[in-house]
């Protein structure tokens, strides 16, 4: 049997050689008619307000994280909730529930730990900040 | 059972405690540290006392004690356990109860020493003494090499720091290295010896421990290797004849007792010590440093028994030592420095003793030593209060009148040293002799003839020992005052008169433990210190033992004499130099007749000229020797250590370039080593 | 599913106490928190004294384990649950004891070092966390279950040591480190497939069955190997992934690099430990015939490089925190020879010296780099110079410092005297000479730059400009207990060290 990394290799060889073809290929064929409609940003049909390296404000990280967290969490509780009854037949109340509701209740925690620490608040993007600070002074 | 021998450790401990308390608490003390000294020796005195009452078998039947109490190292198979232990048999204990009261008098004469004299560091002073005497307790009762060496170097440290006390003037530190550089030059062989005991035998116990197993001593694995093959007795004699082998190692271990022991040729720290303060001196001399070294031949004396050749040179040596530090005493003008030779001269009558097979003999030499040597620096202290410390016996003369108290226990040690009867010395020395004499003329071949050589020296130094002593008595303390200061002396209390009381009687009567001379004539069995010595429970410590050994392994027997007629002959020799003495010096205006030796007197003054040998020795060998070494070292060994370490620094300050701060050239790195690893285990490794 | 502790029989999870009290107690500090979010003095104390008690505990609770047999051959054999995902053992139950007894001296320390700074909770919290992935990386007995617990203490490492953000050097450095971890992660993550995929196993010892069934996947399998262990090589900051630990050392607040470098590093260890003797020994040729992957070489070479490049580092360095950092690199290496010796005839003899080395380090480490939050605290400066004549100030600190340098350099004031002398012992065994010669020429290297901070402290004369004010209570009780326990570890080295040799030989 012949070394199957010849395969691989070929693989490689082939997986770098066709996209470079192609470029290649539409960079010789193609009219070349340089504008600035095409080197704008592109926003979903919309015309573009500014740069697109600007700082969102730090709150859309932290919705998204809280987010992600209850995602997953569903992710887990969905399958759970499908083989609850199963579950409990064969194993009984305890061992099916307990867990879960540990494990709810971590999160509980960290959600009212959040809250309390004003994570889901949304006050004071950065310029209403500087605005006021202008006024006061 | 709680007997005394679960106090023995405290003989020691006591002393050191003192140390402890003298040294860190000596300053709040009204006596500056000499309360918890006095104290502290006392309890050890008394302590001594009990031991050696139970060895003696006063206080219940007679028992020997001996003991492994912490382990140190513990070897596993094939290897080396060390352990401290205790051995009290007679020797020891013994050498206790003389240790201790001379270390209790020696602290209550400082009391007028220094307190008295208004010395400064008194807590420094204190505390030396000490632990100077802890540290020779704990030596006398060691039971095994190792730690005995380990305390007679702690004795040696002691002594530089008690020499060197007045370390503000010239001279006592200079005297301090000496003592100290001089006696470790000894030490280093007794290490060595020390090193190659524990190779050759796996242990270094004096005698054998009694227990669940019976741990062998090596003089008896030493024996049984004479006796039978060296295999047999498990004894590695590293491919030499087992009695060849035995020697070496006795003449190792031999060059840290002549060192410390000041003999011949390595005395010449014993008479600069003298620049230390007198209680030092008397403790030095008497009881701890120098007796250490005797001591040690005494305690090992089961391992020289066997070797005729180690028997001879401790023989030799010490019959010349006695000889050679006597004629050197003639002519000191010092009240000290004749006390210091005398000294050396004393230790090698202890010495040729030994090699002559009298160990009963030595000891008991070691033991009226002690007390009229202590009794003699201590009276020299009290002279040189009474002086306000000049010690040249020309500036005395006539003190006798004044200080009746000192004159007459200082007569009582003198008598003692020059070996008059019936003072202490003259019993002691003539059973050197004796010993020496009858076993010269009983012993077969070479060793007979070399012991009657030592015994010629002896017995010539008997006069000269007469004579120096009478020369500094007369000096001192006859005829006419020859300075102000000794027309009208400084008073001395209390402090000094009881320990000099308490050694004057001792002096005079400490020889009566051991009359042999008179025990043959009446037939009555007064030789107690032979009795006491010939049996106890360890029997491979008696001299019933070594008796055997000697005549055993290294061939030396008495000969049939009775004692009577050689001890008449040293006497008649004490006496002709007491009378040469009492002729040139008991006048009223001694001359320094001395002069009239004319090139001889140059001579003896430089103590033939030994000093200037080994500072020759020194400076013109040892030094360029050094200068090669040290060429070699600053050229070849430092050449390697510094390169070795510019390169490492090099090589840290490029390992520290790699650390750029820029976290891109870290993941560069990494991928680069990741990959090299890849290739390196994977590829080359040959898995693919 | 039943385990008996000490006479009484229960569940087996119970054996993971320790951690469960770990993650009790970060609950509780975001409960605290909770009722008051922006703390004021009296809940600092609240929050600290929680941390504190909830690592002893968890340390105490391990050792109780530890003592009483608790998943060890003499009692009950290693308790694995989870179907095999963790498993509890003497080594686990070892190594929790190392990052309970850290992590409770940090958070003890911590308390004066924090005072008044903002964000308490979230700093306690965050160490908590971190704690209860260390100690679960001791339990991980599966790939996916070591690679989830080694993010859970490395992503709070990487927020600790930007806990002053609004100090550049410590944003910086917990950038830094963060991109080093992430390439590292994904280093670690794609070997783990690799291995994955030539075993078709996760848990570790289905892993060792199916590579000792199936050599065919040699080449993808040494692939994965070779990057498994230099994905652990991140966490024990051995070379060559080392370059964040002396950034993030020095930028970090003091107690976050004591902790970093003394419990985090223990916990890459006891995984890479439990990972490579359970996955790896037939591949490895330990359990006799030929290396099909010989990773004990790999593990001797970074080893050998980790000891040199740390220590010489380390010799040119001018401040004291980077200089303790690159020491800890150098201590890596010392403490990958219980894998680089591993051949030895008595392995457990060579894995129980790493052992024991890793738990002395972790008080005189520790030790020492809470020595320099105290510096930090009175504000007198980062180099060698500025600890010049600091003994006349604070002789009792001073002391410490002493004894923690001179037990990391290997002399005999520390337990670090003895955990050198068994590691030397160990490459003796082995008869790998070069290792045994490595760690002597570097220890001894190691005094040479140890020594330049003692002679600072107590031979230099002080500048005279810096004036101690206070000596902050707890930051000096962590030293002190530190040095103590560091002391007391040389004589009590030998009641410890069989529980060490049993652990450890439960492996093989």
């Amino acid at each position: 049997m012949s070394n199957p990394w010849i395969a691989i290799g070929a693989l490689a060889l082939v997986a770098v050689v066709i996209p470079v073809s192609m470029l290649t290929m539409s960079r010789l064929l193609r009219p070349s008619v340089p504008e600035q409609g095409k080197r704008a940003v592109y926003e979903s049909g919309e015309v573009p307000t500014g740069d697109t390296r600007i700082r969102f404000n730090i709150q859309y990280y932290m919705v998204a994280l809280l987010f992600v967290v209850f995602d997953i969490e569903t992710v887990l509780i969905f399958p759970w909730t499908v083989i609850y009854r199963d579950a409990v037949a064969n194993v009984g109340l305890a061992r099916v529930l307990l867990p879960m509701l540990a494990f709810i209740g971590v999160l509980v925690v960290a959600l009212a730990w959040a809250w309390r620490n004003g994570a889901v608040r949304w006050v004071r993007s950065p310029r209403t900040t500087a605005q006021r600070v202008d006024r006061k002074s | 059972m709680a007997g005394v021998y679960d106090f023995v450790p405290a003989v020691a401990l006591l002393p050191f405690l003192a140390f402890v308390v003298s040294l860190f608490a000596g300053e709040y003390m009204p006596k500056r540290g000499a309360e918890a000294g006095i104290i502290a020796t006392a309890g050890s005195l008394a302590l001594s006392v009990w031991t050696l009452l139970t060895v003696a078998g006063i206080t219940g039947p007679a028992t020997s004690f001996n003991e492994n109490l912490y382990t140190w190292v513990a070897g596993g198979e094939g290897a080396v356990t060390l352990n401290f232990g205790i051995l009290v048999d007679p020797l020891s204990a013994l050498m206790l109860v003389i240790v201790s009261l001379i270390a209790f008098l020696v602290h209550v004469f400082s009391l007028g020493y220094m307190n008295d004299e208004g010395e400064t560091g008194l807590p420094r002073y204190y505390a030396g003494l000490g632990l100077f005497s802890a540290s020779m307790l704990a030596f006398v009762f060691s039971n095994n090499l190792l730690m005995a060496f380990m305390f007679f170097e702690l004795v040696g440290l002691c002594s530089y720091l008690l020499i060197g006390f007045w370390f503000r003037e010239a001279a006592p530190p200079s005297a301090a290295k000496k003592a100290f550089l001089v006696t470790r030059f000894g030490d280093y062989f007794f290490l060595i010896g020390v090193v190659g005991v524990f190779a050759t035998f796996g242990t270094g116990l004096f005698a054998p421990v009694e227990g669940a197993e019976t741990l062998a001593s090596f003089p008896e694995l030493a024996e049984e290797a004479l006796a039978g093959s060296a295999e047999e007795a498990g004894v590695n004699t590293f491919g030499y004849d087992p009695g060849t082998w035995f020697t070496i190692l006795g003449l190792l271990v031999l060059g840290g007792v002549v060192g410390k022991s000041a003999q011949f040729p390595l005395h010449t720290w014993l008479p600069d010590a003298m620049e230390g303060p007198t209680p030092v001196s008397a403790l030095i001399h008497a009881a701890t440093m120098v007796a250490a070294g005797v001591y040690l031949v005494a305690r090992m004396y089961g391992f020289y028994a066997l070797s005729p050749t180690a028997l001879a040179v401790i023989a030799l040596i010490g019959g010349f030592t006695a000889l050679f530090a006597a004629t050197m005493g003639v002519v000191k003008q010092e009240l000290k420095q004749v006390l210091a030779y005398s000294t050396i001269s004393q230790y090698g009558y202890m010495m040729l003793a030994l090699g002559a097979g009298g160990y009963t003999a030595a000891v008991f030499h070691l033991t009226t030593h002690a007390v009229f040597k202590a009794l003699l620096f201590l009276g020299a202290g009290s002279v040189i209060i009474a002086m306000h410390h000049e010690e040249n016996m020309w500036t005395m003369g006539g003190l006798r009148d004044r200080m009746p108290v000192t004159y007459y226990t200082f007569l009582s040690g003198s008598l003692a040293l020059a070996g008059i009867v019936p003072f202490a010395g003259f019993w002691s020395k003539d059973e050197v002799l004796f010993e020496a004499l009858i076993h010269g003329l009983g012993s077969e071949g070479a060793i007979g003839t070399l012991l009657l050589v030592g015994y010629a020296m002896g017995l010539v130094a008997v006069f000269f020992t007469a004579f120096y002593t009478f020369r500094m008595v007369f000096l001192t303390f006859h005829g006419e005052p020859r300075t102000d200061t000794a027309r009208d002396p400084e008073p001395v209390r209390w402090n000094v008169k009881g320990p000099l009381t308490v050694l004057g009687i001792g002096a005079a009567t400490v020889g009566f433990i051991n009359m042999v001379p008179v025990a043959e004539v009446t037939g009555r069995e007064i030789d107690y210190l032979h009795k006491w010595l010939a049996h106890g429970d360890i029997s491979v410590t008696t001299t019933e033992h070594y008796g055997e050994l000697l005549h055993t392994f290294a061939g030396v027997d008495p000969a049939e004499l009775g004692p009577v007629a050689p001890g008449a002959v040293s006497l008649v020799l004490a006496l002709a130099g007491v009378g040469a003495a009492w002729k040139l010096y008991n006048v009223p205006d001694p001359e320094e007749h001395t002069d009239k030796l004319g090139g001889a007197k140059t001579v003896l003054m430089h103590n033939y000229y030994l000093d200037e040998f080994q500072v020759w020795l020194a400076t013109g060998v040892t030094v360029p020797l050094a200068r090669a070494a040290d060429k070699f070292d600053q050229g070849v060994v430092d050449g390697v250590v510094n390169g070795i370490s510019s390169v490492s620094l090099f090589g840290g300050s490029r390992f520290r370039r790699i650390q750029s701060g820029v976290v891109t050239n870290y993941a560069t790195l990494m991928t680069l080593s990741l990959v090299l690893l890849l290739v390196v285990f994977v590829v080359a490794g040959g898995v693919v | 599913m039943v385990v008996e502790i000490g006479g009484f029989a229960v569940a087996d999870w119970v054996t993971l106490a320790p951690t469960l009290v770990l993650v009790a107690a970060s609950l509780l500090v975001f409960l605290i928190d909770t009722v008051e979010p922006r703390p004021g003095s009296s809940s600092n104390a609240v929050l600290a004294a929680v941390t504190t008690v909830g690592s002893l505990l968890a340390f105490l609770v391990a050792g109780y384990l530890l003592v009483v047999g608790v998943g060890q051959e003499r009692v009950t054999g290693p308790v694995s649950m989870f179907n095999g995902q963790l498993v509890v053992d003497g080594m686990s139950l070892f190594f929790v004891v190392i990052v309970g007894s850290v992590t409770a001296l940090v958070a003890l320390a911590s308390y004066d070092y924090l005072a008044g700074e903002a964000y308490q909770a979230e700093y306690y919290a965050l160490v908590l966390l971190a704690a209860t992935g260390m100690s679960l990386m001791a339990s991980a007995n599966s790939l996916a279950t070591a690679f989830v617990c080694l993010e859970l203490s490395s992503l709070p490492s990487y927020a600790l040591v930007a806990f002053y953000k609004d100090n550049r050097g410590s944003v910086e450095a917990s950038l830094k480190y963060f991109l080093v971890g992430a390439l590292s992660s994904s280093v670690l993550v794609y070997g783990i497939s690799l291995v994955y995929a030539a075993s078709g196993r996760l848990q570790f010892g289905a892993v060792a069955e199916q590579l000792g069934a199936r050599p065919e996947f040699a080449g993808v399998l040494g692939v994965g190997v070779v990057m498994v262990l230099l994905g652990f090589a991140f966490k024990t900051a051995s070379v060559p992934f080392h370059f964040w630990a002396p950034e993030a050392y020095e930028g970090a607040p003091a107690p976050v690099s004591a902790f970093l470098s003394s419990a985090s590093k223990a916990a890459g260890f006891v995984l890479a430990f439990r990972l490579f003797l359970t996955a790896f020994p037939e591949v490895g040729g330990l359990a006799g015939g030929d290396p099909a992957v010989d990773w004990v070489v790999a593990v001797q070479v970074l080893a050998v490089v980790t000891m040199f490049v740390g220590n010489f580092a380390a010799a040119t360095q001018e401040k004291v925190k980077r200089m303790l950092a690159y020491s800890s690199v150098g201590h890596a290496g010392y403490v990958l020879i219980g894998l680089a010796a591993i051949s030895a005839p008595d392995s457990g003899f060579v894995l129980g010296a790493s052992m024991m080395h890793l738990l002395v380090y972790g008080f005189m480490n520790t030790g020492a780099f809470l020595f320099v939050a105290l510096a930090e605290q009175w504000g007198i400066g980062r180099t060698f110079q500025d600890f010049n004549g600091l003994s006349t100030q604070a002789p009792l600190a001073c002391a410490a410092m002493t004894v923690f340098l001179f037990s990391l350099a290997g002399l005999p004031i520390g337990g670090g005297f003895i955990s050198k002398l068994y590691l030397l012992a160990a490459t003796a065994k082995a008869g790998t000479w070069l290792l045994g010669a490595a760690l002597i020429v570097n220890s001894a290297l190691s005094l040479y730059y140890y020594s330049r901070v003692v002679k600072a402290m107590w031979f230099e004369e002080p500048d005279g400009t810096v004036e101690i004010e206070s000596y902050p209570t707890s930051l000096y009780a962590a030293v002190v207990i530190a040095a103590v326990a560091t002391v007391v570890l040389l004589p009590a080295f030998g009641l410890l060290s069989p529980s060490a040799f049993n652990a450890a030989s439960g492996l093989f």
